[in-house]
């Protein structure tokens, strides 16, 4: 309960200015939505060849193949979920799915497939049953591509659920899957939308936060990419001190070395050095100055509980608190030597200039009108292409499932006709 | 004389029949590694994990639990596991190939991986099974620090040592260098690292070379 209260007051102190965000810019973070009607447009995705076929009958086909332990091919699978017609298909085809995911065909699972459960999920009004799948895609083997994620995403940022659309940011960093400039993008916007809402934040959504604004500030090397990655760090950085370098990264593609909050300080040591117009956004840096000083202040008590803790540690091996090994002790310690040096950086950037007064969403809300535009055309054209692709290797496989049948009809005719002749003789 | 056996084909059907069924009758991946994590116990063989292990068993997962929230179960991403990381500074790590999955698990946590190691700096050629898959020890190589994990500058390696023979050895050694009329020769020393590898042809080139230096006994 201390630490959400501590995280609250953290984002509270150091995002205050940016209260007046949403009443500066109405018209752009409410009214108009991201990506451009051409993105979202059903039209490519309605025009492919229709396969239509009876839902009840698949279904009953699916039931009766896993029943005899036979696989179910991954054809079937995508024609339950482009036949998908109503909302309460839409859960029949859930149940599918995760059938499918546990039948030794797993791995067959086609990406249009994926796109098509995701596209009929928003058409239907079932966003809630998309992020419930994509959370659990371990269960439902739901692994978007690149413009499915973008699609989601988008769909969350239009009717301002910022918090769910950093969910879907949080599962396209579990799979890393920052390449295109539009994910990357609607991402950051998100992210900065969400934060600067001031939200109460557990530990763990820190971590899930500070987790996604690292790995997409890696990829723009600008003063967005490297505020973003400066948050990125200061987060990690808290949860480091806090929990342990083991509660960072397990369970995320993070790396296992200490000294997150050094880290964080070597990116203003870079951005100080710079020669280019780099800079860095103000609210990153107020937000490592509190986490830095919420770090700090109440860390005499906790070194006194730490004392208590180690020596349970050694009488209790496998006690159950949090008990932090020699090198996060060591980390510890550095923290007052983290602050100072945050002080000087500090001051070094602000004399420079380098430091950016607008803040972070308003910033990630220029980048986006800059760049948004041109990255949607490669990601449309590229989408026509996977769509031919998808199209053509759908053609196979029915292709391939017609002549299976047929064989398998001749050899049966054969097997008869063969049975009647010896039944004669 | 050991009497002629008599030849029973029934029998060696049933013992066919008997291996085929046992073959197919072992227990799935799922249910040979499963794990009770409050005990500490294997369900399906009632044993007990080493007591060194717990700690890490409780703090780190397997391969598998990773590979299963991943695309294509993980294939061509690094895994590196922490007592790799502990005991070599040079970088040793998995690259999956090929993944199979055990779909009987619920949460898709077991299965078997083939792949390419690299040990301490060094790459192997050949796809081979990865090893160890289900100790809770693994860790994933995230894309952006794949690149600055792979190089390393490797240790130039140390030169070999030479050491003197034993008193004895040398006293022959240098009898031997005084018939050859070698005398003067330096020091006759003995390398600490031979790379010979000892099997049946490098002996028999050794035979051939005493029997040419020494020729035939008189």
């Amino acid at each position: 309960m201390v630490l959400s209260k501590m995280a609250a007051s953290v984002l509270q102190r150091c995002l205050a200015a940016a209260v007046k965000v949403k009443f500066v810019t109405p018209t752009f973070t409410v009214r108009r939505c991201l990506l451009s009607a051409a993105y979202t447009d059903t039209k490519l995705w309605e025009a492919r060849e229709k396969d239509p076929q009876n839902l009840a009958l698949l279904a009953t086909f699916m039931d009766r193949t896993y029943e005899r332990k036979l696989p179910v091919s991954s054809l079937t699978i995508s024609r339950f979920v482009d036949n998908i017609s109503s909302r309460e298909e839409v859960d029949q085809a859930e149940y599918y799915l995760y059938k499918f995911r546990h039948s030794p065909n797993c791995w067959y699972l086609r990406d249009w497939t994926v796109h098509g459960w995701i596209r009929q999920c928003l058409k239907y009004g079932a966003r809630e049953k998309a992020l419930h799948t994509l959370k659990n895609k371990v269960q439902y083997g739901i692994f978007p591509d690149d413009f499915t994620f973008n699609l989601l995403i988008d769909s969350y940022i239009k009717t301002e659920d910022f918090r769910s659309a950093c969910s879907v940011v949080e599962e396209v960093m579990l799979q890393e899957a920052f390449d295109l400039t539009s994910t990357q993008i609607l991402s950051l916007y998100s992210l900065g939308s969400y934060l600067a809402a001031k939200p109460e934040l557990s530990l763990s959504d820190e971590r899930a936060l500070g987790a996604s604004l690292l790995i997409v500030g890696l990829e723009q090397d600008n003063t967005v990419g490297l505020s973003a990655q400066l948050l990125g760090n200061a987060l990690l950085g808290k949860v480091e001190m806090l929990k342990g370098i083991h509660a960072v990264f397990k369970g995320m593609p993070l790396m296992w070395t200490h000294g997150y909050l050094g880290r964080a300080l070597a990116i203003m040591e870079r951005v100080a050095a710079a020669s280019t117009d780099v800079r860095l956004s103000k609210d990153a840096v107020d937000c490592l100055n509190d986490v830095l000083h919420d770090l700090s202040s109440p860390s005499e008590s906790d070194s006194e509980s730490d004392s208590g803790g180690e020596d349970d540690k050694k009488e209790t091996p496998d006690k159950k608190e949090t008990t932090l090994d020699e090198d996060d002790e060591k980390e510890q310690s550095k923290l007052p030597h983290y602050v100072s040096r945050f002080k000087e950086l500090s001051s070094e950037l602000e004399s420079k200039g380098k430091v950016d007064p607008a803040h972070f969403q308003t910033s990630v809300s220029a980048l986006a009108k800059q760049g948004l535009a041109v990255a949607e055309q490669l990601d449309i054209e590229q989408y026509l292409d996977k769509v031919q692709a998808w199209e053509e290797e759908r053609r196979n496989l029915i292709q391939r499932e017609k002549e299976f049948r047929e064989k398998a009809e001749q050899e049966r005719q054969e097997r008869l006709a063969a049975r009647a002749a010896a039944k004669q003789a | 004389m050991v009497k002629k056996k008599r030849l029973r084909p029934i029998a060696e059907f049933a013992r066919k029949v008997r291996a085929y069924r046992e073959l197919k009758s072992q227990p799935t991946v799922s249910q040979k590694y499963g794990l009770d994590y409050e005990t500490m116990i294997r369900p399906y063989t009632g044993k007990r994990l080493p007591v060194l292990a717990w700690q890490d068993v409780r703090k780190e997962n397997h391969l598998f639990s990773l590979l299963a929230g991943m695309r294509l179960f993980g294939v061509g991403r690094l895994f590196t596991r922490k007592s790799w990381l502990f005991d070599h500074t040079e970088p040793s790590y998995w690259q999956i190939t090929k993944v199979k999955v055990d779909y009987t698990a619920e949460n898709m946590n077991y299965g078997r991986a083939w792949g390419l190691l690299t040990h301490k700096g060094k790459q192997e050629t050949e796809v081979k099974e990865v090893d160890r898959v289900m100790y809770h020890d693994w860790r994933l190589v995230p894309k952006h620090e794949e690149h600055k994990f792979k190089n390393f500058e490797p240790l130039p390696e140390p030169p070999v040592r030479y050491v003197f023979y034993p008193p004895l050895l040398r006293a022959m050694i240098l009898a031997q260098f005084r018939k050859e009329g070698r005398l003067g020769a330096e020091e006759p020393t003995l390398p600490l690292e031979r790379d010979v590898v000892l099997n049946k042809d490098y002996f028999r080139m050794q035979e051939q070379e005493k029997q040419r230096k020494e020729g035939t006994a008189v």
